[in-house]
């Protein structure tokens, strides 16, 4: 667990980096630093393996304080990823990834055979060894960035905007495989990025910096969207902070019903006892099999004969968050989610009104919003 | 143009006879004693210039000093200087060698300098961030990066070197300038031009020497042209 107790750093021309920070990073988290620039996320990210060092306080690494450790020693034990990946173009892209276990003095043959290891853990084809870093796209740099930075295994990995440099699709890919990398191996990371949908979609903490190095709040992505502490955070969370606040809310937790929910067997009469304007036709397992317009319906006959409108996307309560219901409701031509269960039977619809009053998400971004404009 | 054929015919015979491949006046001699002084003042220089290029790239310290001393240094004319030392310290070999030696260090110098400072500073501070000391930052990264301009260095300061210690003859003391000092004062030009000759293709010789170690020693990933795989 790394531990800032008060920390600041000044400059000699009298700006202020970081100014005395109190933060506490849980083992095996990935806490992200988000902020504009000049928040001093990145300087606080480099005096954990004292590439920067504080002007006053302390910062602990397992309760040692790691001024007590010099610093290359320090750094040979924490990982390093930076934004252009740096790796050093003289090097194989397997040298690049044993630099740390040969400098820890580990024998050329083990260095290799654990650089190759990690080459594969960071999804690289192995023809690749013995190429040099400027053959490489941007990605494929970056990934082996993140296999150098884990080359002798360490606990905590600093990373500095790391995946920022590459495209769109790329960073998705990155970000993708990252957190499915973080899963296997439950380091404690560090993470900067400017990116505020980088770290929500990243982070088990985030920490909110604001310009001037003060940390504005330290929270869960959820508390972060939910419960923004002042208009600074709600401003750099942004205003469809309500809509992302729906990635976190379990689907399962949405309120369905099943008025319009009729089986194909059913007459074309039932349909319109109700007052809905669409309803949804399913077969005898309750899969749903499109929707009808009511008001299209013929005067007799079951709803098996009627022409069904396609249903669009249907959202699993297992495993989907209630933003993909939103999707759901907001693609369907009824205008209404259609809920299922693990065998795929429908278990409800609502509309985007009644997922957003369920889930309190939009109604509090609506509230929040207003209060600034 | 017949006079130019007869010019190399002569040339050709002064090279092929063989009195030119004997004795203290022959070309073998002639030739080890110019090899000594160039190899010595290019020794000197390398120490110098590489000590100093090194010391002062790693650390940004004295960059200034570094471009200010090369320049001034490079003013200097070498025949000047072995005429101003000769004058100061008597006829020996030293005056030759410190001529020479300031001609050879601010090409060395400057050129491991910028290899060093233009190292791309994002590689600096990966390879701090990994953990390398500082001697390891610059052995194993700023160095082996630097390799490509460092040889350059070496190689114009080597072949000016061997090019420029003609000057020894002289003071007297010997190497291939001896030919062309002797032939001049004597009007005999195929003396003249045969000695021109050697010390061209010794400069030849000393360019190809540097193109193999160039080969042999840069890393390939420092000379591959950038493709997507």
């Amino acid at each position: 667990m790394i531990r800032f107790d008060a920390v600041s750093k000044n400059y000699p021309n009298g700006t202020t980096a970081v100014d005395e920070l109190s933060l506490e990073l849980a083992e095996g988290g990935l806490t992200v630093l988000v902020g504009p620039s000049g928040c001093g996320k990145t300087t606080t990210l480099r005096m954990v393996n004292r590439m920067v060092e504080p002007t006053a306080g302390t910062v602990s690494l397992r309760g040692q304080d790691i001024r007590e450790v010099n610093a290359p020693e320090l750094r040979r034990g924490i990982g390093y990823v930076i934004q252009h990946a740096g790796l050093f173009p003289h090097r194989t892209i397997l040298d690049n990834i044993a630099t740390v276990p040969l400098l820890l003095g580990w024998s050329r043959k083990k260095a290799r055979a654990r650089a190759a290891e990690l080459l594969e853990l960071v999804g690289l084809p192995s023809e690749m060894a013995k190429r040099y870093p400027n053959q490489l796209s941007g990605g494929q740099q970056q990934r082996v960035g993140v296999a150098r930075a884990l080359g002798a295994d360490p606990p905590v990995l600093l990373m500095d905007e790391p995946f920022s440099a590459v495209d769109p699709i790329v960073r998705a890919e990155l970000q993708a495989e990252f957190i499915r990398l973080q899963k296997e191996l439950h380091k404690t990371i560090v993470f900067v990025t400017h990116d505020i949908d980088e770290a929500i979609k990243l982070g088990d903490k985030i920490a909110v910096f604001r310009t001037g190095g003060k940390l504005a709040q330290f929270d869960t992505p959820e508390r972060l969207l939910a419960d923004p502490a002042d208009d600074f955070v709600a401003d750099f969370v942004g205003h469809d902070r309500g809509i992302r606040r729906l990635s976190f809310v379990n689907a399962a937790d949405v309120p369905l019903r099943d008025g319009p929910v009729l089986a194909a067997t059913s007459p074309v009469a039932s349909a319109r006892t109700g007052d809905e304007p669409w309803v949804l036709v399913v077969d005898d397992g309750r899969r749903p099999l499109g929707w009808a317009a009511v008001a299209d319906l013929p005067e007799s006959g079951t709803l098996a004969d009627v022409p069904l409108a396609p249903l669009g996307h249907t959202f699993s309560l297992v495993g989907d968050s209630a933003r993909a219901a939103l999707d759901s409701a907001l693609l369907s031509p009824a205008r209404l989610a259609v809920g299922v269960d693990a065998h795929g039977a429908v278990v409800g619809v609502a509309d985007a009104h009644e997922l957003s009053a369920g889930t309190g998400g939009t109604a509090d971004a609506t509230r929040a919003d207003g209060g600034k404009r | 143009m017949n006079d130019f054929l007869n010019q190399i015919r002569l040339v050709g015979d002064w090279l092929t006879s063989s009195k030119q491949w004997h004795g203290d006046d022959g070309i073998p001699h002639r030739l080890l004693e110019h090899l000594t002084y160039s190899g010595l003042s290019l020794l000197f220089a390398a120490v110098i210039g590489l000590t100093l290029g090194l010391l002062v790239g790693h650390t940004g310290r004295g960059a200034f000093a570094v471009a200010s001393v090369a320049n001034l240094a490079r003013a200097v004319p070498t025949f000047g200087l072995v005429v101003l030392v000769v004058t100061l310290a008597g006829l020996s070999t030293t005056p030759v060698l410190v001529a020479l030696v300031a001609l050879a260090v601010p090409p060395i110098l400057i050129n491991t300098f910028e290899g060093v400072r233009g190292v791309d500073p994002a590689t600096r501070d990966a390879a701090r961030g990994v953990g390398m000391t500082e001697w390891e930052v610059l052995a194993r990264v700023e160095v082996p990066m630097a390799l490509p301009l460092i040889l350059l260095g070496l190689r114009v300061a080597a072949i000016q070197v061997v090019a420029t210690a003609t000057v020894a003859a002289y003071p007297g003391l010997g190497g291939l300038g001896r030919f062309i000092v002797d032939g001049l004062s004597r009007n005999d030009y195929e003396l003249v031009i045969g000695g021109s000759t050697v010390v061209v293709v010794l400069a030849l010789v000393v360019q190809v020497a540097f193109t193999a170690l160039r080969r042999a020693v840069v890393s390939p990933g420092l000379r591959v042209s950038p493709s997507k795989s």
